[in-house]
């Protein structure tokens, strides 16, 4: 085994942008959290949140543990959140900027299943799980940052530190991590990402870890994200806040009213963090989905679902932060024409109206379930948009108009210097295009297998030095001390 | 035992997106017309021949090729009706073009069918072309009806076979795909106007249009323009369509072959304003590329950006515009790819804003019809419609009251507001379909089932008798004058 190079990221870059929303519709929406934040407040059960709220003007009751936020309170603290920063790699060249003109994307994460690699028999995912998709994520252009894709169950007292070890030890991106859930966990995971910054100032300016935590629909918010998010948020890794409500269960059960509910506990968490620690980087994350009437199913990609997720980016910059929107996420049980049907058109969206960041590639039955050639897949179906939103260029070069001059009328094109030199430089899909030896093209998803299986045979990403193995391996061993004696 | 049809439901939207800015659309139409001036385009018809001469382009009759001057092309562009309509036997679905609303069809012509109710795979007859009009007028995703599949068991008539099943069996517009020529085209005029009662009519409601192709690079086809000229002189809209290949009937830049397939498409619809200003045609370009291995048809490469351009460059004329979408190039029914390659053209050609749109329904680049696959791309057709519809912003869809009563860590079932809106907050797509174990169905399962229950319970309206009686004369006649 050898260290391998990582391929340069290729991270959407628009030429077009899309507004959904016009300016009233966007000041209409951010009334109605001013309003439910200031009237209804939201419950959050951390003493420790709960003081720095009334330190800083919110209005708390410490028996009902409900925090309510005058406007301007709001607004102060949100004045201060920057909009754009850098999330940085083990290698600069592969740091992401966070700077309103690129899209970066990364995998699905905390998947429950896997079929596995080898006997495709379906069972319980395990640590060795996330560092084999962390290779293959490393491998793909498609893929600016990773998601532990599955939970390390073999691991169950501390999953998410041994997740973080995984991803940290195969691949060189940015890594963010959604299962750091309380206080002392987030102290371990910042512990390892200091190993990998090497210094404090590094951590600081190209932070290698970053953390997403979710609210709990509808305007509740969890003790130990909450207090997990503010030990990143002092170490300088940026940290994101998602609602996921459900339409029709835990928020109204109209996209608009949704969408109010999930922005008022998004806010209120991003106004926690900049209460404590001003200027902090920190991200907007809606994705809601809509209840099954039926079965009370979560519901991400019915025909009206598309929409809330590229409305979260809009209303992301409009509070001045960046986003993390949905992305593929499909309800589909195996990677076919359900997969492929529910993913692109909202992959699109976002990219059209401008999204910062987004998650994710390679689970199915909505993000619990991986298959490892989803991953290959969806990067199929990322690429495609990734061209289709560059720009067309028009000049005379590629007009060719000497060109049709020389052929004329009822000619062809084959033997022209002119095609010999652009047609090389045609873009065809990796799945859809390839030739098989009767004369077709081969099963895409049969060549997303192969992929998967190239890649884990030959790709092994530069490794961290011995010294850096060992100190996560050290972190690691304390926590699991610490977690066991608690 | 007639049923009634849905309505049609096009896709409506307050978004737009510009794909190529001012400049890019100057060049390009810059281009177009140095190509017609210089290069020019080949007519291999004496009467196209002729009337461009008698209205001053540079004809050439021995190679047959037509220099167009740019004076010429304005002025004849100038007649260009900008929003036609197509009518429909039922008033009630004439389609008026118009600005933010996008009608779709199905895809045409396949040659292929897999048997619905034994799975072979054979040629496909008027029968499949009977059974998928009944099925589209049942569909709101489909505004019009195209030839999805051809007559192949009616011989030299089949058009004219496949308009009478179309009006037989559909109450929407009819668009052939595989009308040709100077003779049958007269005598679907004769259909059309046995249909509306007169000339007059089918003027005002064209019941019927066509596809006129040419052929890259740069060569009109005989039968196909001089049966275009019968219809606009007729008053019946005419689709100019060209299909150029990057790398070998057009050269490998984007933009090359952008500026070949105007080229045709405006001097077809140069000729017909000529011959009859103010006749009704659409602009239409389905660009391909050559896999420089095997030099086979691919539609959809990785790099197909700017996939709808060509709407902007119809609308930079002032033209109206058929935009190419759905032609997945996989054969199968409902693998990764059919959906994979297809899923964003429906949200990006009505985001460019094309009038109408083809092509729902076939497999294997259009030549392959399983009649449920139609149900399939519906489905893709109606995320796109909800993702495109226009946000309801007010008080009543931002709940604030039903939100203030539940408040933190409540929940919003017992909410009056919820059982008013629950209704209609869940539209349900293929996907989302229960078992009585309230497991999610398999799409092609319910596309099947849907398929079946279409075509037991959905019976369109028949055309009178007298009409029924008077296409068949028409077309028996013409069948004794064609295959003479």
């Amino acid at each position: 085994m050898t260290a391998c190079q990582t391929p340069q990221l290729q991270p959407i870059t628009p030429s077009y942008r899309l507004r959904l929303l016009s300016d009233e519709q966007l000041d209409d929406f951010q009334s109605a959290s001013l309003e439910i934040l200031e009237e209804v407040g939201i419950h959050c059960p951390s003493d420790k949140a709960l003081k720095i709220y009334a330190e800083n003007g919110a209005r708390v009751d410490f028996n009902t543990q409900i925090v309510k936020f005058p406007q301007q309170i709001v607004l102060n603290a949100i004045a201060h959140a920057p909009r754009h920063y850098t999330m940085g790699a083990r290698a600069a060249d592969f740091d992401l900027y966070l700077d309103g003109k690129h899209f970066y994307c990364t995998t699905d994460g905390c998947g429950t299943e896997v079929i596995d690699f080898i006997t495709r028999e379906r069972r319980a995912s395990r640590k060795e799980d996330v560092a084999q998709m962390a290779r293959v994520a490393d491998y793909l252009p498609s893929i600016g940052f990773y998601w532990p894709m599955v939970s390390a169950q073999d691991f169950p007292a501390i999953a998410p530190l041994h997740e973080l070890e995984a991803s940290f030890n195969n691949t060189i991106k940015h890594i963010q991590t959604e299962t750091v859930m309380d206080e002392l966990m987030a102290h371990y995971a910042v512990e390892m990402a200091k190993i990998i910054a090497g210094s404090e100032a590094t951590q600081r300016a190209r932070p290698p870890l970053s953390s997403l935590v979710c609210a709990i629909a509808p305007l509740a918010q969890d003790k130990g994200g909450m207090e997990a998010a503010l030990v990143f948020a002092e170490a300088g890794l940026p940290v994101g806040f998602m609602s996921m409500a459900n339409a029709g269960s835990t928020s109204p059960a109209t996209i608009s009213g949704t969408l109010v509910v999930a922005d008022a506990e998004i806010v209120a968490a991003m106004v926690l963090i900049q209460m404590a620690y001003p200027g902090a980087p920190i991200y907007h994350s809606m994705m809601p989905g809509i209840m099954h009437p039926r079965t009370g199913a979560y519901l991400a990609t019915p025909w009206e679902g598309q929409l809330p997720y590229a409305i979260g980016v809009e209303l992301a910059h409009r509070w001045g932060v960046p986003t993390l929107s949905g992305i593929f996420g499909t309800d589909a049980t195996i990677p076919g024409w359900q997969s492929a049907a529910e993913a692109a058109a909202n992959l699109l969206l976002c990219a059209l109206v401008g999204a910062d960041t987004g998650a994710g590639l390679g689970l199915l039955e909505s993000c619990t379930v991986l298959y490892p050639e989803a991953v290959i897949l969806d990067s199929d179906i990322y690429h495609q948009i990734r061209v289709e939103a560059r720009g067309i260029d028009t000049s005379r070069e590629a007009m060719a108009l000497d060109v049709i001059r020389a052929v004329g009328p009822r000619g062809h094109f084959l033997r022209h210097k002119h095609t010999r030199e652009h047609l090389r430089k045609l873009e065809l899909s990796d799945l859809c295009a390839q030739p098989d030896p009767m004369g077709g093209y081969r099963d895409p998803v049969e060549l997303a297998r192969e992929r998967v299986n190239w890649i884990l045979e030959n790709h092994f990403p530069q490794p961290l030095s011995q010294e850096e193995q060992t100190e996560l391996r050290h972190v690691i061993k304390t926590a699991e001390r610490e977690f066991e004696a608690a | 035992m007639s049923t009634e049809h849905p309505p049609i439901e096009p896709i409506v939207t307050p978004y737009q997106m510009r794909f190529l800015d001012e400049t890019q659309l100057s060049a390009l139409q810059s281009a177009t017309l140095a190509v017609l001036e210089t290069v020019g385009v080949q007519f291999p018809s004496k009467q196209a021949l002729a009337i461009f001469a008698e209205h001053g382009a540079a004809v050439d009759h021995e190679t047959q090729v037509v220099r167009i001057p740019r004076d010429l092309v304005y002025k004849a562009m100038s007649t260009v009706p900008r929003y036609p309509v197509l009518g429909a036997r039922d008033p009630a679905l004439d389609i008026h073009t118009q600005e933010g609303m996008t009608f779709f069809t199905n895809d045409g012509c396949g040659h292929q069918t897999v048997d619905f109710r034994t799975g072979e795979h054979r040629s496909s007859t008027k029968a499949d072309l009977v059974m998928m009009a009944r099925i589209e007028d049942y569909l709101s995703a489909i505004s019009f009806f195209w030839t999805i599949v051809s007559a192949q068991d009616c011989g030299f008539t089949s058009s004219l076979h496949e308009i009478e099943v179309a009006w037989n069996n559909c109450s929407k517009h009819y668009q052939s795909v595989t009308l040709l020529g100077a003779e049958r085209c007269r005598y679907g005029v004769e259909m059309a106007t046995v249909l509306r009662g007169s000339r007059e009519e089918i003027r005002v409601r064209p019941p019927l249009s066509m596809i006129c192709c040419s052929i890259a690079p740069l060569i009109q086809d005989k039968d196909a323009i001089e049966g275009a000229l019968v219809f606009a002189e007729a008053g019946l809209p005419v689709v100019f369509m060209s299909m150029p290949t990057l790398g070998t009937t057009a050269p490998a830049t984007y933009a090359g072959a952008l500026a070949i397939g105007d080229a045709e498409v405006i001097s077809a619809t140069v000729l017909m304003q000529l011959a009859s200003p103010g006749a009704p045609v659409f602009h239409s370009i389905l660009h391909a590329w050559a896999d420089p291995r095997t030099a086979a048809y691919v539609g959809y490469p990785l790099d197909s950006r700017a996939r709808y351009a060509p709407v902007e460059i119809a609308h930079h004329w002032g033209m109206p515009c058929l935009g190419g979408a759905f032609g997945t190039e996989s054969a199968e029914l409902d693998s990764w790819q059919s959906a994979a390659e297809i899923a964003t053209d429906p949200l990006l050609v009505a985001l460019a804003g094309a009038e109408i749109v083809t092509g729902i329904g076939l497999r294997d680049t259009y030549t392959l019809l399983y009649p449920e696959a139609i149900l399939l791309d519906a489905d893709l057709y109606h995320r796109a419609r909800y993702a495109l519809m226009e946000m309801e912003v007010r008080p009543e869809t931002l709940a604030l009251e039903a939100i203030k009563k539940v408040g933190p860590g409540g929940h919003f079932l017992s909410q009056k507001h919820t059982r008013t809106h629950m209704r209609t907050a869940l539209v349900r797509a293929i996907t989302h379909q229960l078992d009585a174990d309230n497991k999610y169905r398999p799409p092609r399962d319910v596309a099947r089932e849907k398929v079946t229950w279409i075509l037991e319970n959905h019976h369109p309206e028949p055309l009178e008798n007298a009409i029924q009686q008077e296409l068949a004369r028409i077309i028996k006649a013409a069948t004794l004058e064609l295959e003479r």
